[in-house]
């Protein structure tokens, strides 16, 4: 069993265009073991997103305070490419286009960078094992020799990361809105390919504002994130509650004095804050 | 072996060169300066006592040096008439030929010090014929190897003449044995007559200690078509002069351009297209890497002359930087006197996407690995325009295996 830790994080983002610097994460702790699934849900605008690109190590995101740690072992210092060989996995909210680099070859080298010189996937092997895939998530063959994401629809790409994940098989994923935008179909497979990937080796951390995601992906915890925090975590029950009574009702019951970004608020007031 | 035993016009022009030479003032490259290279100079050498090595290569046509080692058609080739000879051969056996085309349509000796230079110096030369309606299938491959074994002057010239209705495929490879500094001076006049076909490809890979002067010119007669596929692959200094003279009506000249700069390399390529013709089609595109402390210019020239009703012209000019000590420059040059035409471009100087390196990175792809995947990307756009996978492939390779070296450091 592997553990990913995040203890007391604290995070800023640095916008250099603006001479902004903000801090989003104030504070957050939580453990995800493999085998088990967790959704983080929140209002806009509260940390979810850059929770899981500081894990992954976004170089836009500067932690202030605390660690990120596999089985004991620190993250913070490691690059994006280091993070991801320690078994990180984020399926992005808005995945980039490469044209001129087929997504059979980026998935190559993707698997090939975790294998010794002398221990490369065949062709072979590896062909098999995307046919699988791709009949989970129903995707032609032909999208393996586009261009890596280009001129694909917000569904294809979401679909594409899904493919990714399980080819790559990271100990953990973290999925980051892989809901937004996708019809209840394309929801569908979506959930049926992350899914498949369930076993003792693997866990899932999900973010989304919509419980809709959880009736496909079981989760064994949601947590409430709000103001750089998480506030609440339950279990499935607890999504449900949420989905019914909104954000609103649980920040006023724990007492959190923030903003919702869903709040009818104007921007001017926002910065009062 | 310089040419010796030559017809009385070939004495006469040389000497009509020679002359020019001395007053011309050298080509300009816009942005570029290159006169320290020394280009107009004929290096004192010894008497050239190297063997031919023996492995050069089993293309078409092989050349060290100033000597033709051979020349192998297949017999299709051959069956077609397809002439291909050494200029010392061409000169008595296809004088006429040699006499009507040799810096006469498509270069002019007297452009300029370098084009004059090149015939008054001449030591090396072939002659590439496609008779009227012939279609040669197999790619026609011509190995020309620099001698660098001892010092040496090479002044090269290749006339390839696509006759009426015909159409060709060629690959123009060069490299280098040794690693003597010396100069290469190599002008390719490429003559499409009339409703003619060719594909020309170049692959240069000439040594760090060659300096090289490399002259490309098309010549279009009507609704000729050349496809230009030329990888600048180089590691040393490099002027390039590429150009496109679409003379016919509906003549049309696809120029694709992949070049790499790296170490301390400094190269510059002129790609020019004039649309001298109505209807006629001139399209540049071209994409460069500049890795180390090194330079890449592009200059892309689009020139419409008035009377060319109807023309088109359009060019893309992208570099790519990948580090803070390299230099690069895509400057399009638009020159158009005629108002019922199509024309456009496109040129910027960049530097690696951080979004796209996150991206793959976040998928435990190192960054060197990263990196030349965003590279081969950038440089994807041009190169699905190779007329064959193969010769895709055979360019990938080669920029893998140049990226890998430069990367490593």
């Amino acid at each position: 069993m592997s553990f990913l830790e995040v203890k007391d994080l604290h995070v800023r983002i640095n916008d250099p265009e603006n001479e902004d610097t903000r801090e989003i994460l104030k504070g957050v702790n939580l453990t995800i073991k493999t085998g088990e699934t967790h959704a983080i849900m929140g209002p806009n605008g509260t940390g979810k997103s850059t929770l899981s690109e500081t894990i992954m190590g976004n170089p836009n995101y500067e932690i202030t305070q605390g660690d990120i740690l596999i089985d004991g072992q620190s993250l913070v210092k490691l690059p994006v490419d280091e993070r991801a060989r320690a078994g990180l996995f984020l399926a992005m909210q808005y995945p980039v286009e490469i044209k001129g680099i087929t997504n059979l070859e980026f998935m190559r080298a993707a698997i090939n960078a975790r294998r010794d010189d002398d221990d490369q996937m065949s062709i072979r092997e590896f062909l098999a094992e995307l046919d699988r895939n791709l009949a989970v998530l129903n995707m032609s063959e032909s999208m393996t020799r586009r261009y890596l994401n280009e001129g694909f629809s917000g569904g294809e790409k979401k679909r594409n990361e899904i493919l990714q994940l399980m080819m790559i098989k990271p100990k953990f994923a973290i999925l980051d809105e892989i809901d937004s935008g996708l019809d209840i179909d394309a929801l569908q497979v979506v959930a049926k390919g992350v899914n498949a990937m369930a076993s003792p080796d693997f866990g899932t951390l999900m973010i989304t504002h919509y419980q809709r995601l959880l009736n496909y992906i079981k989760p064994d915890f949601v947590h409430v994130m709000m103001d750089g925090r998480i506030v609440k975590t339950g279990d499935a029950q607890l999504a449900v509650k949420l989905e019914a009574e909104g954000y609103a009702g649980l920040r006023d019951e724990l007492g959190i004095k923030a903003k919702l970004v869903d709040d009818d608020v104007t921007e001017a007031d926002a910065d009062d804050d | 072996m310089t040419i010796k035993q030559v017809p009385d016009w070939f004495t006469k022009r040389q000497a009509a060169a020679a002359k020019a030479a001395a007053s011309l003032p050298m080509p300009t490259f816009e942005r570029f300066d290159f006169h320290r290279w020394a280009l107009d100079t004929v290096a004192e050498v010894p008497a050239d006592t190297t063997a031919v090595p023996t492995d050069l290569g089993d293309q078409n046509v092989v050349t060290f040096g100033d000597q033709t080692v051979h020349v192998q058609l297949s017999a299709a080739m051959q069956a077609q008439g397809v002439i291909v000879e050494d200029l010392q051969t061409a000169l008595t056996a296809h004088s006429d030929l040699v006499e009507k085309y040799l810096m006469t349509t498509a270069v002019k000796y007297d452009e300029d010090r370098l084009t004059a230079f090149n015939l008054a110096h001449l030591n090396h030369g072939l002659l590439i014929y496609v008779p009227a309606n012939v279609q040669v299938d197999e790619t026609l491959q011509v190995l020309m190897v620099q001698n660098s074994l001892t010092t040496t002057n090479y002044f090269g010239h290749v006339l390839v003449i696509a006759d009426r209705s015909s159409s060709v495929k060629i690959l123009q490879q060069l490299e280098t044995r040794g690693d003597q500094a010396n100069h290469f001076h190599l002008i390719t006049e490429v003559l499409a007559l009339e409703n003619s076909h060719i594909e020309f490809t170049g692959l240069d890979l000439l040594h760090q200690n060659t300096t090289a002067y490399l002259n490309r010119r098309g010549y279009l007669a009507d609704d000729a078509k050349i496809d230009w596929a030329l990888g600048v692959f180089n590691n040393g200094q490099t002027i390039a002069d590429f150009d496109s003279d679409l003379r016919g009506k509906g003549s049309d000249s696809e120029v694709n351009v992949v070049a790499l700069s790296g170490g301390k390399q400094r190269q510059c390529i002129d790609t020019r297209v004039t649309n001298f013709a109505p209807h006629s089609t001139g399209n540049i595109a071209q994409r460069g890497v500049i890795l180390g402390s090194s330079e890449l210019v592009f200059n892309g020239i689009g020139q419409i002359i008035k009377g060319a009703h109807g023309a088109r012209a359009n060019q893309e000019n992208r570099v790519l930087m990948l580090s803070d000590k390299a230099h690069g420059d895509a400057n399009p040059i638009l020159l158009i006197d005629e108002n019922d035409v199509l024309a456009g471009h496109a040129a910027s100087v960049g530097r690696v996407d951080e979004h796209q390196m996150y991206y793959l990175m976040s998928r435990g792809i190192s960054k060197p690995v990263a990196q030349r995947l965003v590279i081969r990307g950038f440089l994807g756009d041009v190169l699905v325009k190779l007329p064959s996978e193969q010769l895709r492939d055979r360019m990938i390779a080669v920029i893998e295996g140049k990226l890998k070296n430069e990367l490593a450091n």
